[in-house]
């Protein structure tokens, strides 16, 4: 029987994959981008694991609500990203340290 | 009317003061000299009015000052006897200084502020000798104190200014902390700082007892000796009187006005001031006796070893205060008072006199270097002439003497008359140190006004024949010439064998000398005029109308002193005339021969009984040993080395360090914020 | 209470909405011709906004969304730092020979959804209406930072906030999902309920999760790392609107979060807000002292002024929430004078200069303009008399009042060495030589208008305000308890 607490590992396996998808990958920046859906997408499990598992709605709603987000978010993230390219001609996330100190 | 007399310095202070360069040498001197005069002009009559008992004590509301729980400290001026007394004494000297100085400053570049501060120093001596409470006394002591500092170091640019402004600063911080305390005291078990509430209600507090620093005192006992500390401090008395000499460093108006005739007088007033509170304790009066005794012995003594001419007469100041605080201890207060008052005028003119002198001799002090003015300056001559008839206390008994003569002899019957142990003492020391005063006084003349001129071994006249040639005169730096140093000079002699090189010593602009006569009057005549409302047994009582405690029957037994201690005074100040006479008019040699005698009581007296050298191992050395301590390990090895400097060393590494994680790098910035996260889960499950 | 109640309730957020909507057609319409008249067509609205906050309080839409004075407090501030920062835009872009750098009619309208965005931040009463306000902020921040497209450093700096903010909600998501998840709900009264009656394991992750997604946007240590950099990279009317707006309302938002939702767990939020508070004031004071470029150095100094706004917010009590309100209002005041002072840096091309090394011997050049920045810069480090010192004695008074005294100790130490760096930048600019860059005049009156108004506000005649400040703040504070 599968319960809360699997979707729940399955969330934070998720979510992890996400966080070290942008700090591990030093090549392109889209990757991170899809990291960001990939820690999105764990929330989303979790939010709707738990709505089902307390039987309300509010969580299912709140996925909802992250899925049109994150849609917002990754088209304003692909559409800096392209400036970015325009201007540098490179994607590379070793590249992108023009400012630091 | 009391209000202009006390306000008008301070205005014309602050005119002076803030107006400094842009109003001008003369309106500023204007402003400050006439104010003077209007404020002398309207405290005579006040004198003049208790003088002949028309007048009555009263006091002038100013303020609502303090009022704070139980304290509460009304600003207000007292008029009384006392007070009249010090009006006249400090307006009068104030304003014949400030004229003085007309002539004396009139080659300095910064008039406007030397006479701001002189009129600054008149106003706050006005709020000291007319307040009503304590609290009002000490905003008056400080203010003096200030302006003694700031005129001591008038020249700032000499260093031994500088130093000696510190000096008086600093041993006068130690009688105000004295000071402070007898007046926290007396807030302590009056409950009150009014003077008359405090008066009033002495005599009930003798005999009980307070607990401090862990022992029973005597509660008038320990509020007057406090009290006391602040006196000796402000009046130079033994212990506390290195300053005075050194003040001498500031111009000279300013020894004759404040080291002379008037803040130096404080502690006396304040002690008169509050007599009836010292007549509660024998013991704080025996402590006053004693310590005007040796005051009076000491500074006689080393008076006639100085060369310097101030210091000579610094010296005598301080011994004419010892035998004030003396008079004060046997509870001839009227007596002290009245040698207060006498004592002003003739050294006032002392001082100005020698103010003119060395104005003569190119600010020459040494008196080594005079001899033989009598013909070049006679105005100076006559006027010294009468000051020193005056402080040695000429006269005949019964028909007419000098100002001296009525004061100091009216002290040395009433020592004599108290018949106390003390006052025997103090009696044989009044009569020792007006020998020694009769001596270096007419020292100080002969020295000065006799013999052969011995001025071309004076660097400043020196300076002066030379300049003479191209220069204007030159300005006062050249006082920076530290006196002492002139004992290991050699001096080339002079081209002119009749020892003048070839100098012509001019006698003073007439404004140094209308104070300088209006001053003799004084010294000559004040004594005469004023001593029988002072001291007399029944005119007194009606004159000093209770602001001082008043005893009838001293001044009844001091009439009935025996014939040879009224004479005594007149015979020892006769011997003492002889002496300097033969020592530096008949045989000049024998001062020299005397010394090389007794080589060791000379350098004795001379390095002023060791006093600055005890201070300098006790107090001096140490303090600096400690603060070089605390500087170099305290500050430096410890302090800073982990303080300041290490906290900074740590600090711009650390801003290298933070640099360093800002890489600049998109992931390692992640790394930071998931390290952060980690670190915020870990903690909240373990606390 | 009825769907018209609730809207007349969010009228100032209607009002912005709708009007940035209309604006929005507008520019489509009218192209980039009509900037001007969109940038002060916003600033009305802005200020009609700020006029509907004085409408009736209550919590609208369920309790999704609360009108009170604590939100209203906040709004006054944000809408304020908006309409400063549109205002100062134009002539940022605005080259001397007559092109511009990329101003266009977005600008205004990209900040006043922002603003639409942190309004519902600070009024939340949910986790839900706080997320989607916090990603509307978000969104149009992100277009802010890169507004500037031509430059590659405006580009970077968009790249960088937007991965790093994305990481940032990502983690808040999650912290919400559980807390969601393990409360049983998502408004803040029912979060408050469940964590009064003890928390559990899910509960604290969830806590812990949600202030580190919150310590991201109000740019607290270690989760700062993304503000020197967008600052720097980020147009300076963007900076001085990131520096100012966005910090308030994250700040509220926290701190109804922190009070009203998980109040009860107070005890276990302390010590991370207290690490953050430390952390960011040691760490901007410090990393700030080695900065050459004047936007870094403000950034840094942002860092700095939240680790202290923090320690308010660590105390807790309605004292340190109101002495919060009162820093932030300063800090505002602060931050925008000193950032139109940076204006003022630019060549006679009108090109942005922002190294610090260009200030020195401005006072002889420009004796104006170095007195607004001598005095921005000593109120910044809490120097008294002038009015920064005093929200900063507010902040540490609160904290000593609940026994927070080593907090406040090393607040004070830190303040120190962060009065080093602004002392310095005095320094350059009075007694150091100048060089031959000089700046191009000053000719705007809103610049020059808002220097002297915001001078003004933070020198000594600002302690006027307090009794007024003091009793908005208060009363702020007071409706969160």
């Amino acid at each position: 029987m599968i319960g809360l607490m699997h979707y729940l590992v399955v969330g934070a396996i998720l979510f992890v994959l996400g966080v070290l998808g942008i700090f591990l990958n030093r090549k392109n920046v889209i990757i991170i981008l899809m990291s960001v859906e990939l820690i999105l997408l764990a929330v989303n499990i979790n939010l709707v694991a738990f709505s089902v598992y307390l039987g309300d709605l509010v969580g299912q709603i709140f996925a909802m609500f992250v899925l049109t987000v994150a849609a917002g978010e990754a088209a304003i993230g692909l559409a800096i990203l392209v400036i970015y390219f325009r201007g540098r001609g490179t994607i590379a996330v070793d590249d992108i340290n023009r400012m630091k100190g | 009317m009391i209000q202009l007399i006390v306000f008008l310095p301070l205005l014309a202070a602050i005119v002076a003061g803030l107006g400094n360069r842009t109003i001008g040498n003369v309106p500023a001197k204007l402003v400050t000299t006439g104010a003077l005069f209007a404020s002398c002009a309207l405290s005579w009559p006040i004198f003049i009015s208790f003088l002949t008992g028309g007048a009555h004590a009263h006091v002038v509301p100013v303020l609502d000052f303090i009022r704070s729980g139980d304290l509460s400290v009304d600003w207000s001026l007292r008029v009384d006897t006392l007070t009249s007394v010090m009006l006249v004494v400090v307006t009068t000297v104030s304003a014949l200084v400030h004229l003085y100085s007309w002539g004396y400053m009139s080659e300095d570049d910064s008039q406007p502020r030397f006479f701001a501060y002189l009129s600054l120093f008149t106003f706050a001596m006005l709020m000291l000798v007319t307040s009503d409470n304590l609290v009002q006394m000490f905003f008056g002591w400080e203010g003096v104190g200030l302006a003694s500092y700031l005129l001591i170091g008038f020249w700032y640019k000499k260093p031994s200014a500088s130093a000696a402004a510190i000096k008086a600063f600093v041993v006068n911080r130690v009688g105000d902390f004295g000071f402070s305390l007898g007046i926290f005291g007396t807030f302590l078990v009056f409950g009150t700082v009014s003077i008359p509430a405090i008066l009033a209600a002495s005599p009930d507090m003798a005999g009980s007892t307070i607990g401090f620093l862990g022992a029973r005192f005597d509660v008038m006992t320990l509020l007057c000796l406090l009290l006391f500390i602040g006196a000796m401090g402000k009046s130079a008395q033994l212990g506390l009187h290195t300053w005075l000499p050194d003040a001498m460093e500031g111009p000279t108006p300013v020894s004759a006005l404040i080291h002379a005739a008037t803040m130096v007088t404080a502690g006396v007033f304040m002690v008169c001031r509050l007599s009836p509170m010292f007549e509660t304790s024998e013991t704080a009066q025996h402590v006053v006796t004693y310590v005007g005794a040796a005051t009076a012995l000491f500074a006689a003594t080393v008076g006639t070893t100085q060369f310097d001419i101030k210091r000579v007469i610094a010296y005598s100041t301080c011994s004419q205060l010892g035998y004030m605080f003396f008079a004060a201890g046997v509870g001839a207060y009227n007596a002290a008072m009245f040698h207060l008052f006498t004592h002003a005028f003739f050294k006032a003119l002392l001082f100005l006199g020698a103010g003119s002198v060395i104005h003569a001799m190119h600010h020459e002090q040494d008196m080594r270097y005079y001899g033989g003015l009598r013909k070049h300056i006679p105005l100076t001559f006559w006027a010294m002439m009468a000051g020193t008839l005056a402080i040695t206390g000429v006269g005949v008994l019964g028909v007419f003497g000098f100002a001296g003569f009525y004061s100091k002899d009216a002290i040395i019957e009433a020592t004599f008359a108290s018949g106390s142990e003390s006052g025997g003492i103090a009696f044989a020391v009044a009569v020792f140190a007006a020998l020694l005063t009769s001596f270096y006084s007419w020292r100080l003349v002969f020295l000065t006004f006799y013999g052969k001129p011995r001025w071309e071994q004076s660097e400043h006249i020196q300076h002066a024949v030379h300049d003479a040639h191209g220069h204007d005169h030159d300005d006062h730096a050249h006082a920076a010439h530290g006196h002492d140093a002139h004992d290991e000079h050699d001096h080339a002699h002079g081209s002119v064998s009749d020892g003048t090189a070839g100098y012509h010593p001019h006698e003073s602009p007439w404004p140094m000398l209308l104070p300088l006569a209006v001053l003799t009057i004084g010294a000559i005549a004040a004594g005469y005029v004023f001593h029988t409302p002072f001291l007399d047994a029944e005119h007194g009582a009606a004159f000093w109308q209770g602001s001082l405690a008043f005893d009838a029957h001293l001044m009844h037994a001091m009439h009935e002193v025996p014939m040879w201690v009224k004479m005594s005074a007149s015979a020892v100040m006769l011997t003492g005339f002889v002496i300097a006479w033969f020592a530096y008019v008949r045989s000049p040699g024998i001062p020299a021969a005397f010394v090389s005698q007794f080589r060791i009581l000379h350098d004795f007296l001379y390095r002023k009984w060791y006093f600055d050298e005890l201070y300098d191992v006790i107090f001096v050395k140490p303090a600096f040993a400690i603060g070089r301590f605390l500087w170099k390990r305290g500050d430096e090895g410890t302090i800073d080395r982990f303080g300041p400097n290490g906290v900074a060393a740590l600090v711009v590494s650390g801003s290298r360090l933070a640099g360093r994680l800002q890489s600049g790098y998109v992931y390692s910035y992640a790394l930071v914020m998931l390290l952060g996260l980690a670190a915020a889960a870990t903690w909240a499950m373990v606390g | 209470m009825s769907y018209a109640e609730s809207l007349s309730l969010t009228l100032s957020e209607v009002i912005l909405a709708a009007g940035a909507l209309v604006l929005l057609l507008v520019a489509g319409w009218a192209g980039d011709k009509a900037t001007r008249l969109i940038s002060w067509i916003a600033v009305v609205l802005l200020a009609v906004a700020g006029l509907a906050l004085l409408g009736p309080a209550g919590a609208a839409f369920g309790g999704q969304y609360q009108a009170d004075s604590f939100a209203a407090f906040a709004k006054v501030l944000i809408y304020f730092a908006a309409g400063a920062s549109i205002l100062i835009a134009p002539r940022f872009f605005q080259l001397a020979d007559g092109s511009h750098m990329g101003l266009r009619a977005e600008y205004p309208i990209l900040i006043l959804l922002a603003c639409v965005g942190m309004g519902m931040m600070v009024s939340a009463g949910d986790l839900l209406s706080l997320y989607v306000g916090l990603e509307l902020n978000s969104l149009a921040a992100y277009v802010l930072a890169s507004f500037m497209r031509s430059d590659q450093r405006s580009a970077e700096a968009g790249l960088k906030y937007f991965v790093l903010g994305a990481l940032a909600s990502g983690i808040l998501l999650y912290g919400i999902s559980l807390v969601y998840g393990f409360t049983g709900t998502t408004a803040f009264d029912g979060i408050a309920k469940a964590y009064g009656d003890g928390v559990s394991m899910g509960e604290l992750f969830g806590l812990v999760f949600v202030f580190a997604g919150l310590a991201f946007k109000v740019s607290a240590v270690p989760f700062h790392m993304w503000t020197p950099d967008v600052y720097e990279g980020a147009p300076t009317p963007v900076t001085t609107f990131f520096a100012s707006a966005p910090k308030v309302a994250a700040l509220c938002m926290a701190i109804r979060v922190a009070v009203v939702a998980m109040g009860p767990a107070a005890h276990q939020w302390q010590q991370i807000v207290i690490f953050a508070a430390l952390a960011s004031t040691i760490l901007g004071g410090v990393a700030a002292i080695n900065q050459t470029n004047i936007k870094r150095l403000l950034a840094y100094s942002s860092i700095n002024n939240v680790g202290f706004a923090l320690i308010g917010l660590a105390a807790g009590t309605q004292q340190g929430i109101a002495a919060v309100l009162t820093y932030l209002a300063v800090y505002v005041v602060m931050t925008i004078g000193s950032f139109v002072c940076v204006l003022q840096m630019r060549d006679a091309e009108g090109r942005p200069i922002e190294a610090i090394s260009a200030l020195a011997g401005l006072s002889r050049s420009r004796p104006g303009l170095s007195a607004a920045f001598a005095i921005f810069m000593f109120s910044l480090a809490g120097i008294p008399p002038l009015f920064g010192f005093w929200p900063k004695f507010l902040v540490f008074d609160a904290a000593v009042a609940v026994g927070l005294l080593p907090l406040a100790a090393v607040g004070i130490a830190t303040s120190v060495i962060g009065a080093f760096y602004y002392i310095k930048i005095v320094k350059i600019i009075y007694f150091d030589e100048p060089g031959e860059e000089v700046f191009a005049a000053n000719n705007n009156v809103v610049e020059t208008g808002l220097m002297l108004l915001t001078a003004l506000a933070v020198s000594p005649i600002g302690y006027l305000a307090i009794p007024v400040l003091g009793q908005l703040s208060d009363r702020a504070a007071g409706s969160l308890f």
